[in-house]
């Protein structure tokens, strides 16, 4: 690692932030599907079986967007 | 403006002769909330039965039935018909008499005719299909059946089958696989079967008919045919049959609803032998009109009143009160719930705090034109209540992105020239160097601003809500909770801001310290932040594990950086590839395929900017909800009230 120069590092420093926010997104994403799962299967059968809850069902299939919204937020504090 | 209509409970009492005069009235007039009466010997009560309905009553309903089952069948529906001239009550009934039986006898024979043609339709598909797989067999099909002495099988198979008995053999080729007949006598039946089971046989059956099956398929063919253009020509006299009489039939449907929901009015009534009495809801500031109406349909002879509210046990119906402003905003109120009578109804904030989320996310002029001009196409062909109050909440949120996207110079995800960001920048340097990125540190605390005046907002809700519907202790106790979740957000607030100095907020870091390396404001946060907790445990001690939705709540408004951010990151993506790397390379030297790459990229950037509008809607209008419903209704909303639902219809297509 001696030989590296300082642009060098500086590059590799800013592939290692782009690294860390590609993970921050793409891991939150997969945990905000996984949450959205039962919750969304769970929403189509109750809005099948009555369709003025449309509405609610549909709310409570985004509530755990927040999760890849904070992913989103650490990912643009970390790039910017 | 921020509570629901003010309700007065009314009293109506009638000697049963009166009972008719009285419905009419209370339909016509439209503002009485029936109260049902429920039979349960309350005290007070003891000897009242519910009513019978009135005498037409049945009459009516079988005619509505008879009604309603012709329209369903040629699908009129009221929302189709435009109420150009109301037809006169009196007229409608004549003709309801004469015209009616003959129009349900006509449709009805046209129904019919259909069901019966495709029955027969069905029928014949299936003979076509029992002789498909013979079509390619060059074997008249009276020579497969009818024998005495010979068995006869056919089917479909892989190989062919290895048999040691007497047979004929005939094999034809076909998509579906290889048919095979085969023949043998009668004697050997059971041995073949066996056989033909070994070989893996699909057996199909044998077609009852005489010819060429190729021949017969041809035939049936043509006859299907001929049933499909009757069937159509039925179809068309339904549709004449639709357009000539729609507007005549939702009239006999307004008018036979209203008749025969006037008639089971009574049911919802308690009466005694000789009178009955209505309880039920009307707006306040309709009282004089609604007792002075009863007095006059009945010649004076029914009695209406004014009763006291007993907030404690009435179910008070609730019916929003609000500026025609925020008016199509009840439409997001009732898709949570409505509020109840004695708490503060945020309609109008909603209304107004709504678009301003959606234009901070959308936030960019193209797309805020786009939305403006879907909700303003749209309202010729979405015509229901609830739809058009959708599409006046996104001609708002449309206005407001076209602003907030001025205000972050914004087009397509374009810079607008000459004009600067008044607001945080949003701009992404995509596809090429140079320019600053997004002012991410001034974005995300313009968002922890919006967080924290919602919230507080939410919190000053809850302290009123409480103030009004509480008594006693509980009601101190309660309104202190909420002044004590407002300290702790606060005092956390400031305690950080104390150690850290934070863009767009004010600068506390600057104060000497005191003890420990605590300075002031550090010691004014912590204590406000204790004092809270303290507030809060003495309300409900299990409300401290919700502590940390403080900080979550305040920072889930990070959203509207988010998502609005990727809105734009998806537009600089799009301008990127349909002009970076498809237009201007080809530009450069123009040549025939270039022309065609172009317009590819033209392609590309139309289809990539509708895509995210319909994103930029879809999360916008979702992200703003959800922070209404979630971050900001929890801190004072119950909801749960009773919709105010008067006892009488508008009439559309009738008149008295």
């Amino acid at each position: 690692m001696a030989d590296m120069t300082l642009e060098m590092v500086q590059a590799s420093q800013l592939g290692m932030k782009a690294l860390g926010a590609g993970i921050a997104v793409g891991l939150t994403g997969i945990a905000t599907g996984i949450a959205e799962m039962s919750i969304g299967s769970a929403a189509v059968g109750a809005t099948a079986e009555n369709k003025d809850i449309f509405g609610l069902a549909l709310l409570f299939t985004v509530i755990p967007e927040t999760i890849v919204i904070f992913g989103l937020v650490v990912a643009l504090l970390l790039l910017f | 403006m921020f509570t629901p209509e003010d309700m007065s409970k009314v009293l109506v009492v009638a000697p049963k002769d009166q009972i008719e005069a009285v419905v009419r009235k209370l339909y016509s007039l439209n503002l009485f909330h029936i109260e049902d009466y429920v039979e349960q010997e309350e005290e007070g009560y003891e000897g009242y039965r519910i009513g019978m309905p009135l005498p037409h009553g049945s009459d009516t309903s079988r005619e509505l039935l008879k009604l309603r089952a012709v329209t369903n069948a040629i699908a009129v529906q009221a929302d189709d018909v435009s109420s150009k001239e109301r037809i006169a009550s009196s007229q409608l009934r004549t003709r309801i008499e004469q015209d009616l039986p003959s129009i349900e006898e006509e449709v009805e024979s046209l129904l019919d005719r259909r069901s019966k043609l495709e029955a027969e339709a069905k029928e014949i598909e299936q003979v076509i299909e029992t002789l498909t797989p013979f079509a390619n067999a060059a074997v008249d099909l009276d020579l497969l059946r009818g024998y005495e002495n010979l068995a006869v099988f056919a089917g479909y198979i892989n190989a062919k089958p290895d048999l040691d008995v007497p047979h004929e053999v005939l094999t034809a080729p076909s998509k579906s696989g290889n048919l095979c007949i085969l023949w043998v006598s009668a004697g050997h039946r059971n041995e073949v079967e066996r056989a033909l089971l070994d070989a893996q046989f699909q057996s199909v059956p044998i077609p009852d008919e005489s010819g060429m099956a190729q021949d017969r398929i041809h035939y049936y063919k043509g006859k299907l045919s001929d049933i499909e253009k009757e069937i159509e020509s039925v179809n068309h006299a339904l549709d004449s049959l639709k357009d000539k009489h729609q507007g005549f039939l939702v009239a006999c449907d307004e008018l036979l609803t209203t008749e025969a929901e006037m008639a089971e009015a009574p049911l919802r009534f308690a009466t005694t032998e000789n009178a009955f009495l209505a309880e039920g809801w009307i707006p306040g500031k309709d009282v004089h009109t609604f007792i002075e109406g009863m007095s006059v349909a009945t010649g004076g002879r029914a009695f209406a009143t004014e009763l006291d509210i007993d907030m404690d046990t009435d179910i008070i119906p609730v019916e929003y009160d609000n500026a025609s402003f925020a008016k199509p905003t009840e439409f997001l109120m009732d898709i949570y719930s409505r509020p109840r009578y004695t708490e503060i109804d945020p309609t109008l904030m909603v209304s107004i705090i709504f678009p301003i989320f959606f234009g901070l996310i959308l936030g960019d002029v193209a797309y805020g034109l786009l939305v403006l001009a879907l909700a303003l196409g749209l309202r010729k062909i979405i015509t229901g209540d609830d739809g058009r109050m959708l599409l006046k909440i996104l001609r708002n949120a449309g206005i407001s992105s076209i602003i907030f996207g001025f205000l972050f110079s914004e087009f397509l995800g374009f810079a607008i020239p000459g004009i600067e960001p008044l607001l945080p920048n949003r701009h992404l340097a995509i596809g090429h160097a140079g320019g600053h990125g997004p002012a991410v540190p001034e974005l995300m605390m313009m968002t922890v601003w919006i967080g924290i005046l919602h919230i507080t907002l939410g919190r000053i809700f809850g302290i009123v809500n409480h103030a009004r519907q509480d008594h006693g202790k509980h009601r101190t106790l309660a309104v202190l909770a909420n002044v004590g979740w407002l300290m702790v957000m606060y005092g956390i607030l400031i305690a950080i801001l104390s150690m850290f100095a934070l863009p767009l907020m004010p600068n506390l870091t600057g104060w000497p310290p005191l003890v420990a390396g605590l300075t002031l404001p550090a010691f004014i946060g912590l204590g406000m932040l204790i004092l809270g907790v303290l507030f809060i445990v003495r309300d409900s001690a299990l409300e401290i594990v919700e502590l940390p939705t403080i900080l979550s709540h305040v920072l889930s408004y990070a959203r509207i950086v988010g998502v609005g951010l990727s809105s734009v990151a998806i537009a600089g993506v799009v301008n990127f590839i349909a002009i970076g790397m498809f237009i201007e390379p080809q530009l450069e030297h123009l040549t025939a395929l270039g022309v065609v790459i172009i317009i590819v990229g033209a392609v590309v950037f139309l289809i990539g900017h509708i895509f995210n509008t319909i994103l930029g809607m879809l999360g916008g209008g979702l992200q703003s909800m959800r922070l209404h419903y979630v971050e900001f209704f929890t801190k004072f909303y119950k909801g749960g009230g009773k919709k105010y639902n008067p006892f009488g219809m508008i009439k559309k297509f009738s008149e008295d």
